[in-house]
């Protein structure tokens, strides 16, 4: 019961703060399919955002350990390959260090849902609470945004290479979990200071 | 633990300097940098935060104000900033302006200082950037590309310093610091060679006072066809007011070379003449002869021998001292020197179809040359020099038909083949000065001269002049006072074609010829460049064409049709330096053509400062450098031989070319400032 009233205050605290004044981290993962329940998490990446600036010494990325790694999803499309997994980290050992990370801030990704319900089966699973401030998806983001200026919004056009370029972003190579999480960190500045405006308005 | 960035690494990679760390340091920056994402509402905040700091922009685009407003630089992807601040120590005080939001990746001045610490590339890079010296840096990486069968070539392994910076105090010392082109690497030709690596006996010496026969006596025991002609200090004062004025000017020269005397001598004033052989040598030797110094290249030993004709060289050491001789035989026993070879191919051929063969070589050995050489100028000065040779060649075989000629005269190269930075396009550019008072009969000699020679040359691959600047034409075969009137309509009533003409006829070179006559003509035409009003013109017309970079330094092509994105660095660099130059040289009265050399003899000019000059000759370098880079990479192709594609040019190889193109159009105002406000 405690911990839900510190929770909230936290919260209602936080909301009265600029955007630019919170701690985000940005989050990519990579997986074997898209069933949390069933598919693994292969791929985990993070930096560390205090706006307008990324801290690339924050930057993490580990490949998790598996006794059977799966890769029943094309390998190819992830660029990993079995031999990737040789300095493999143990999933609960990176899902503390996360925990830690996420403390006060707030985790951005792109389609927070998938990642978000991947990462949380994970921890539940080795009894590790993720607590982050808020959840800030810039896919969701950009989707309501077109929608508001009355785009048709056409298939693909809400991946994050398709939402970067919308900013004059630079190319990336897709698919590697680290450059889609600095991708994403780029992406949700972007979006913050074209739309969200003004240092004084809150964005959760 | 933490990712390998490959994204950040693979753009710095393309980001000079930091494409001279290792891959280690590189993943050390990657992982410790800051990426900001710059807009209007933050860049004050950031910068103040931030600061000094190296920015790199990584997308966006931003313009670099300075405190009073003025742009100093439009910055877009891979620019670099903030680092003058960082190596001066002085407080930043230029405003970033956002055009384009974007990233911009900032580099503590911790992290900065420890990689000018640990990679000396890199400092210097900074330091020269810093110093607006960015030519000196240099294209290696494109150079090491050049022509087949080099891909393997070591890229980075053989990388020297040889600019000397003082790190202590971070300032730039302004002696020699020539583009790193010239360094020597596994490829270069033999010609870079210094002539004091190659020349490898102790002179061989006899006193002026000698007898001849002990000269002769002691070029047969020391197996030389030649020796150098000494005298002590005091030995031979006064034994021509020449020589003891010589002597009076190197008081503490202990011998000093008075003369040559080869086997030739020997043979021909000696001999022949019926003379004693006991008079003393300095009776018959020559004297004055042309020399090298041991730190000079064999290059310059060959251009001086192929221009003079002659087949020993003394060379000297700094103090003036004989250290040795450099013969024709000498350099072409150096191995791969095809030049050599080919210079003594053309002196060789009986007849013209001979020579005309011989030509054929020219273009497939300037391929592999050029492709070798570091020093690009010496592309320019070979071609010269064959072209020199075969003009002589021709000039001899057309003399064998014809008898000799009936007065004296000198064919004389203007333009590209006079400055000496002939290309393998590059076309004719001559003319004949001829004696006074020749008949009817006399003067259809030179013609047919003019006529055997020019072609003569078209069949060896040098074109004939599309203006008509050719000795085959009878405005190009005029007297001293024929010239001398021309060169003064020109400069009298400089209209633009006349000043047209006035930047091929200044830069002169006697090919062959009488030596007084051309002297004589060259010192007052000199006297004729002078004029005040012609120069003022001259500065305005060369005021009024533009290098190609547009607003915001951007470039700016130069070309019309489906080639308007690509810049002509001849006309629009090279020939812009050129014609920079030759103003200074002719207020100078210089009558050098070479446009490095008019620039080695402006130091310490009142007009063009000395940090000018220095830019001036870098850029011209540097431009030199890329034309043939790219007339090598599009050789046998159609395409443009002096216009190029920016875009396709390294991040490097443009920063160069803007800083190139920002020198001539600085030293343009000079000029219009200087010289436009006259006549």
């Amino acid at each position: 019961m405690w911990d839900l009233v510190k929770r909230w205050w936290r919260t209602h605290q936080a909301r009265k703060k600029a955007w630019t004044e919170h701690r985000y981290i940005a989050l990519d993962i990579e997986t074997s399919g898209l069933d949390p329940a069933t598919d693994q998490i292969l791929a985990i990446a993070w930096v560390e955002v205090a706006p307008p600036v990324i801290h690339y010494t924050t930057g993490r990325y580990y490949l998790i350990d598996h006794d059977e790694t799966d890769l029943k999803q094309s390998p190819i499309i992830h660029g990993l390959v079995k031999k990737d997994f040789i300095e493999t980290s143990q999933l609960c050992d990176v899902m503390a260090q996360l925990s830690e990370q996420l403390n006060n801030k707030i985790l951005i990704c792109h389609h927070t849902q998938l990642d978000w319900r991947f990462i949380n089966q994970a921890a539940k699973r080795c009894d590790i609470q993720l607590s982050p401030l808020a959840l800030f998806d810039t896919l969701a983001f950009e989707a309501t945004r077109l929608k508001r200026q009355q785009h048709h919004i056409q298939r693909g056009s809400l991946t994050l290479a398709a939402c970067r370029s919308r900013y004059g972003l630079p190319d990336y190579d897709a698919h590697h979990a680290f450059s889609d999480a600095v991708g994403c960190a780029e992406l949700m500045l972007a979006q913050g200071y074209k739309y969200v405006g003004s240092s004084k308005s809150s964005i959760i | 633990m933490q990712p390998e960035f490959t994204e950040v690494q693979r753009f710095l990679l393309d980001c000079p300097p930091f494409d001279e760390l290792t891959g280690e340091q590189r993943q050390w920056v990657a992982q410790n940098i800051d990426a900001a994402y710059v807009n209007e509402h933050n860049v004050d905040a950031l910068f103040k935060q931030h600061s000094p700091a190296l920015y790199i922009v990584r997308s966006g685009g931003f313009d670099l104000l300075a405190p009073d407003g003025h742009l100093i630089e439009r910055l877009e992807s891979h620019d670099l900033f903030g680092f003058p601040s960082l190596l001066s120590g002085r407080p930043v005080v230029n405003k970033l302006k956002v055009i384009e939001d974007g990233i911009i990746y900032i580099i503590s001045a911790a992290m900065f200082d420890k990689l000018r610490q640990n990679v000396r590339a890199f400092e210097q890079y900074f330091i020269r950037a810093h110093g607006q010296r960015l030519l000196s840096e240099v294209a290696r990486r494109s150079l090491r590309e050049v022509g087949p069968g080099r891909g393997e070539a070591t890229v980075n392994a053989d990388r020297r310093e040889t600019s000397h910076t003082n790190v202590e105090t971070g300032s730039i010392t302004t002696s020699e610091s020539r583009p790193a082109v010239t360094e020597k690497s596994p490829g270069y030709d033999t010609l870079e060679l210094s002539i004091a690596e190659v020349i490898n006996r102790e002179p061989v010496t006899v006193s002026s006072t000698a007898s001849i026969r002990e000269a002769a006596e002691l070029m047969r025991d020391e197996k030389v066809s030649s020796v150098m002609v000494t005298g002590a200090a005091g030995a031979v004062q006064g034994l021509t007011p020449k020589e003891g004025a010589d002597l009076g000017l190197h008081p503490t020269s202990a011998s000093k070379l008075f003369g040559i005397l080869t086997d030739r001598d020997l043979r021909n004033r000696v001999i022949a003449q019926g003379l004693s052989y006991d008079i003393q040598v300095n009776a018959v030797m020559t004297q004055a002869p042309a020399t090298v110094y041991g730190r000079q290249t064999l290059m310059d030993a060959l251009t001086l021998m192929t221009q003079h004709n002659i087949h020993h060289l003394p060379v000297l050491d700094d103090d003036d001292q004989p250290i040795g001789m450099i013969t024709n035989t000498d350099l072409m026993r150096q191995q791969r020197s095809e030049p050599v070879m080919l210079i003594s191919a053309i002196n060789k051929a009986d007849t013209r179809e001979l020579l005309v063969a011989e030509a054929q070589h020219i273009p497939a050995y300037m391929q592999t040359f050029a492709a070798r050489v570091h020093d690009t100028t010496m592309v320019g000065r070979l071609l010269a020099s064959l072209t020199d040779s075969m003009t002589r060649k021709l000039i001899s075989l057309y003399e064998q038909d014809h008898g000799v000629a009936p007065s004296t005269y000198c064919w004389i190269a203007f333009g590209s083949q006079g400055r000496e930075d002939q290309v393998l396009s590059s076309d004719q550019d001559n003319g004949l000065l001829l004696g006074n008072g020749l008949n009817e009969q006399q003067r259809e000699w030179f013609k047919g001269l003019g006529e055997y020679v020019c072609n003569g040359l078209n069949e060896c691959g040098i074109p004939l002049c599309p203006g008509d600047i050719m000795a085959s034409n009878p405005d190009c075969r005029r007297t001293l006072d024929g010239w001398l009137d021309r060169f003064q309509t020109w400069t009298e009533s400089p209209t633009p074609k006349a000043l047209m003409y006035c930047q091929i006829f200044f830069d002169s070179r006697m090919v062959h010829g009488n030596k007084r006559l051309y002297q004589r003509y060259r010192d007052d035409v000199a006297k004729l460049g002078k004029n005040e009003f012609f120069l003022g013109n001259l500065a305005r017309l060369q005021v009024s064409v533009q290098v190609p970079l547009g607003l915001f330094n951007r470039f700016r092509g130069t070309e019309s049709g489906k080639d308007s994105d690509l810049i002509n660095i001849k006309r629009y660099g090279i020939a812009l330096i050129n014609d920079i130059v030759r103003i200074y040289s002719l207020q100078a009265g210089l009558t050098v053509p070479q446009t490095l050399m008019r620039l080695e003899q402006l130091r310490g000019s009142n007009l063009l400062n000395r940090k000018d000059n220095q830019s001036l000759g870098e850029a011209w370098q540097f431009l030199t450098q890329l034309r043939l880079q790219h007339q090598l990479d599009i050789w046998g192709t159609d395409k443009s031989k002096n216009a190029l594609d920016p875009d396709e040019l390294s991040t490097l190889t443009r920063r160069q070319l803007k800083t190139a193109f920002r020198i001539i159009k600085d030293c343009q105002q000079g000029v219009g400032l200087k010289f436009g406000r006259i006549g």
